[in-house]
């Protein structure tokens, strides 16, 4: 009998639950460890940050599903990874603290043969004084988070309806952000509300962006064929922001945030203040506060996990210069070398470097998005790991793993820019591979036959059935494992 | 950097035929269609 442990329940960890529970033995145990209690599919967020859909429509309880499948589920927070256990306990084990409410606050220790760090980003506001929930802007990363902002959303709506003018900017908080697409839907679904209230002449609206050109959405952009042409995300992107008329500031590090008063500086250099009414800025992610130790008590974090505080798997991270990255510098299995049966993945896993070009201000101030690895490439990562745990539980060391890497792996992106059945719109992206591959593809580093863009009402109605699809996949209902991730 | 809002100025603006047929349900049934069709030769191409 074999125990694997999932610390996290978003799209990669829960996936990765599902499938082992799926293809292991009944004798094996499947554990998830979440602090939620709620499964959010988090890209629907943003049509609850303008009021188009509730809190209920975007999460569901995990307990149910968890006993259905006949999953351990400890609604907890892990905080500490031994991965070669200690001087009383041999196996492997992590510590957790409870979060419901019978437990509240109590620890336990839980062994593990084989462990799957799933743990998603730590929402990082500190990193920018006065960002976030807790300061003067909202945010959509959560459910909760979303409420608060279609609350404030309707709040400048009605000061709009009575005839005062107001300005909302929307981006990201900080120049290493990632998640740039997430901002980019809010923006348009923000703008196609306004009109639907008939306020849109009345409200300036900027998209306030790390990205050093539009379209980057954190990948360096996109090249796809279109009508005998090659084109490009930029120019796809700048039009539809001419034609939707928000302004955009771009190569931008949110510095600090006062009430209505954002301060910012631009990769040349130059500083800025921007007054706002409504702003939605994303934080920067970092990973989540957890510790790893030896077997001997001794700190080993600073092996473990990378200083942004996620976990380095099997990538390379010496650090060279942009430049100079290859495709294969990204990781395959998401194992932890010295720690084979540790896997990180989604959002947990350290990237070895940005696939957009990092840039630094004349000032030192680095403007770098990084990576985005939610979604589908997650969904992936959760499959995979689950796969190769299981064909290593069978044969050891003679297993046959597989890779996911994201060099070798395709990501489809619906970006609502507004919803409605009849009204709504969004750009539908492909793009293979996620991370470019210069050897494979010379000219763009990605195949243009697999990447592509288009904006229409087929986008929202792509969008909702993604929405309706991975949410009964994720209720883990009849035949859910028949849905691609 | 590229001054963004002239770059944005002078991006290609969308005719009101391209603009009618983003909204245009028969044609918006066809693309819906085909974008699947494209999503699911990339899922396929790109999933392990």
């Amino acid at each position: 009998m074999a125990r694997v442990v999932v610390m996290g329940a978003g799209i990669a960890g829960h996936t990765a639950a599902l499938h082992l529970k799926r293809i292991l033995k009944k004798s094996d145990e499947v554990i998830v460890i979440s602090p939620n209690s709620k499964y959010n599919w988090i890209p629907s967020n943003i049509w609850v940050g303008v009021g188009k859909m509730n809190k209920s429509q975007v999460t569901f309880p995990l307990a149910p599903v968890y006993k259905r499948k006949k999953i351990t589920f400890h609604q907890a927070l892990a905080t500490a990874v031994h991965p070669a256990g200690d001087s009383q306990i041999s196996s492997p084990y992590i510590e957790v603290t409870y979060t419901d409410s019978n437990k509240n606050g109590t620890s336990a220790k839980i062994e593990y043969d084989y462990l799957i760090n799933a743990t998603g980003p730590k929402l990082n506001f500190v990193a920018t004084e006065g960002l976030g929930p807790d300061g003067h802007t909202v945010s959509v990363c959560t459910s909760d988070h979303a409420i608060e902002a279609a609350h404030s959303l309707k709040a400048v709506i009605a000061k709009m309806k009575a005839g005062q003018k107001q300005t909302l900017v929307i981006g990201v908080g900080h120049g290493t952000c990632t998640c740039e697409g997430a901002a980019f839907e809010y923006t348009f679904n923000v703008e196609h509300e306004l009109r639907q209230a008939g306020v849109r002449d009345l409200a300036e609206i900027i998209y306030l962006t790390n990205e050093y050109e539009l379209g980057d959405f954190g990948v360096g952009g996109l090249i796809f064929t279109q009508r005998g042409f090659q084109t490009t995300s930029k120019l796809w992107t700048e039009s539809l922001f001419r034609e939707r008329n928000i302004h955009a500031i771009l190569g931008a590090h949110v510095e600090k945030i006062e009430a209505g008063l954002i301060h910012y500086e631009l990769v040349d250099g130059t500083k800025g203040m921007l007054s706002f009414d409504f702003a939605m800025l994303l934080p920067p992610f970092r990973g989540v506060d957890m510790k790893a130790f030896e077997k001997d008590g001794s700190d080993i974090s600073a092996e473990i996990f990378a200083p942004s505080g996620f976990m380095k798997v099997d990538a390379d991270y010496s650090g060279k210069p942009y430049e100079e990255w290859l495709a294969s510098d990204w990781p395959n299995t998401y194992q932890i070398p010295k720690f084979p049966n540790v896997f990180a993945i989604g959002i947990a896993f350290a990237p070895p470097h940005q696939i957009s070009k990092p840039r630094k201000s004349p000032n030192g101030t680095l403007v770098a998005p990084s990576p985005p690895r939610t979604g589908m490439p997650s969904g992936i990562m959760g499959k995979v790991a689950a796969v190769n745990i299981a064909a290593l539980i069978k044969s050891g060391n003679r297993a046959k793993v597989r890779s996911a890497s994201m060099a070798d792996m395709g990501a489809a992106c619906v970006a609502s820019a507004g919803s409605g059945l009849r009204k709504g719109s969004a750009a539908s992206m492909t793009m293979y591979p996620v991370v470019p591959d210069y050897m494979k593809f010379p000219t763009t580093g990605r195949s243009t036959d697999d990447t592509f863009g288009e904006i229409g009402l087929a986008g929202h109605w792509i969008k909702l059935l993604l929405h309706y699809m991975f949410i009964y996949k994720a209720k883990a209902r009849f035949g859910w494992f028949l849905i691609p991730e | 950097m590229e001054n963004e809002t002239e770059s944005i100025k002078h991006a290609p603006l969308p005719t009101e035929k391209t603009l009618r047929s983003r909204r245009n349900l028969p044609f918006q049934f066809w693309r819906f269609a085909a974008i699947n069709f494209k999503m699911i030769k990339m899922i396929r191409r790109g999933h392990h």
